[in-house]
């Protein structure tokens, strides 16, 4: 309940985190999709040959 | 999918904004008077580091500040340096004997304010300003350059050459003594006894005149004497560059490109930012929690209440400086993806220069409102050095003036000046990143990571500012 209860100092302390976190969150999303891809293109290449 | 994500997101966002009225019902109230919360400004300042991003990606498709681009703007007589050095060795020494021999209440002594106030926050400020003016009037230096001409008449031509300053050593000496006087600042117990601080003062000058005298002046000032370091970082970003018979004009921060990677760089800037960054954490109710816990911790061991508290706050220190450099190799090590090839470590000697605008606009940030009220106490301090009543110049009954800047007006000058200073940061990463990669598409890939940096280093700032509010 005592978390509950400070949520607005804690949740508002949390605000602070978000850009950091959306920011990295896209890189690392970024870094898989791109990788995915190369996956997939280099499956499709040895489909072909 | 993206409707609910959208709905879900406003949701979030709509509670957030409930929140701070939640917060401020706690007393925080007539301190400040903002017309959004303060978490908001951090994500106003993380968009604009975005679109600083993205505008260098676009319109700084080449290196601009790598190549040194200067114009001679004066001739200086050679007097000026001998005069400058007095000056700095007649304050030195004023301010040491009011530390000796004035009064101890912090308060009523100018040696505290002159220490805390002018010379660890306004130098920076002003090197940033006008160059490293602070050079000239470095009392150690003019000691021991008049040391070194008196022994070399004295020993006509006998003197031997001093040693080669060793090149692994590099700035660690400066980075070790800025972090001791932040500890001194922070942690030690007799910070506000006038008399410890002159002593200490003294001990710091013995030591410099050692290492100048077994390495020669101008090569311990360059790389060892900490406050000579840390201030003629901050000169770097200046458009004055002082030389001794000239002063030169440059872009601005293109000094800062001009920084050597040399062992202790990345470390220098660490502690220039993690010992900031602890004094304003220091005061909040997070590290307080951790304070208490800790010390019954070392008090269960046997250790006095004193010596607990300070081991206390010195493995803070220690734990800040740690997680600020932990935090950059991180952004290295991000780097690092897009050319394996390159090492960690010279990565991080090559970037290093990027964080010195972050370090000053730490520095303007966290104590401007220091600066902006105690700042004046050196108007009437001056007056009456020692605590006892003098009046020297006749401002001895001045006092601080506390409505000349409003708290609203601080936070915004705190809020631009790290904006600023990150931005400024981000233009030297991505310029050396174009030196590095050769081409404008892998060096804005590599600087992905940079950003996460700044935008990291920038949302802690606002962080530990508000809660100090």
């Amino acid at each position: 309940m005592t978390v509950v209860a400070h949520a607005g100092h804690w949740l508002a302390q949390l605000a602070y985190l978000a850009p950091l976190v959306f920011l990295v969150g896209a890189l690392v999303y970024g870094k898989w999709k791109a990788r995915r891809e190369a996956r997939s293109r280099a499956g499709d290449a040895r489909e072909q040959a | 999918m993206t409707r609910r994500l959208a709905a879900a997101l406003a949701l979030v966002l709509g509670c957030l904004l409930w929140v701070p009225s939640t917060a401020l019902a706690h007393g925080l109230v007539g301190k400040q008077d903002l017309p959004i919360p303060r978490w908001l400004f951090a994500w106003a300042a993380a968009t604009v580091l975005v679109i600083s991003f993205l505008a260098l990606a676009v319109l700084w498709p080449a290196p601009l500040l790598e190549r040194r681009r200067e114009s001679k703007l004066l001739s200086l007589p050679s007097l000026l340096d001998p005069l400058c050095g007095s000056l700095g060795v007649a304050t030195f020494a004023t301010a040491v004997y009011a530390g000796l021999a004035g009064n101890q209440s912090a308060s009523e002594n100018l040696l505290p304010t002159l220490v805390f106030v002018l010379f660890w926050v306004a130098i920076p400020c002003v090197s940033f300003v006008f160059g490293d003016i602070s050079r000239p009037f470095n009392p150690w230096r003019a000691v021991g350059r008049l040391g070194g001409w008196l022994a070399a008449r004295v020993a006509r031509g006998t003197l031997p050459k001093p040693l080669e300053y060793p090149r692994r050593v590099g700035y660690w000496p400066a980075a070790a003594g800025i972090f001791a006087f932040v500890w001194v600042e922070l942690v030690y117990s007799g910070r506000t006894d006038p008399r410890s601080l002159a002593v200490l003062a003294l001990v710091y000058a013995v030591v410099q005149w050692v290492g100048m005298s077994v390495y020669g002046v101008d090569a311990w000032c360059r790389r060892a004497d900490a406050f000579g370091v840390y201030f003629g970082l901050f000169a770097r970003l200046s458009p004055l560059r002082w030389a001794r018979r000239a002063l030169f004009l440059r872009p601005p921060v293109a000094g800062a490109a001009q920084l050597a990677a040399v062992p202790g760089t990345v470390a220098l800037v660490c502690v220039a930012i993690g010992t900031t960054s602890f004094d304003g954490f220091s005061l909040n109710d997070v590290w307080n929690s951790i304070a208490e816990t800790s010390t019954d911790a070392f008090r269960d061991l046997g250790l006095s209440p004193g010596n607990a508290l300070e081991l206390t706050f010195t493995l803070g220190l220690i734990a800040m400086v740690g997680l600020i450099f932990a935090f950059y190799r991180l952004g290295i090590a991000g780097m690092r993806t897009v050319d394996p090839s390159r090492s960690a470590r010279a990565l991080a000697g090559a970037f290093a220069h990027s964080l010195i605008p972050i370090a000053l606009a730490y520095v303007i940030a966290h104590y401007f409102g220091l600066l902006a009220y105690q700042g004046q106490a050196i108007g009437f301090l001056v007056s009456d050095p020692l605590g006892d009543g003098s009046d020297l110049f006749g401002t001895a009954d001045r006092a601080i003036d506390y409505g000349w800047i409003s708290a609203s007006a601080i936070w915004y000058v705190q809020v631009v000046t790290l904006v600023v200073g990150h931005a400024i940061g981000l233009a030297l990463a991505h310029d050396r990143a174009l030196v590095l990669y050769g081409n404008s598409r892998e060096s804005v890939r590599s600087q992905y990571w940079m950003l996460a940096v700044m935008v990291g280093f920038t949302c802690l700032a606002l962080w530990l500012l508000s809660s100090q509010a």
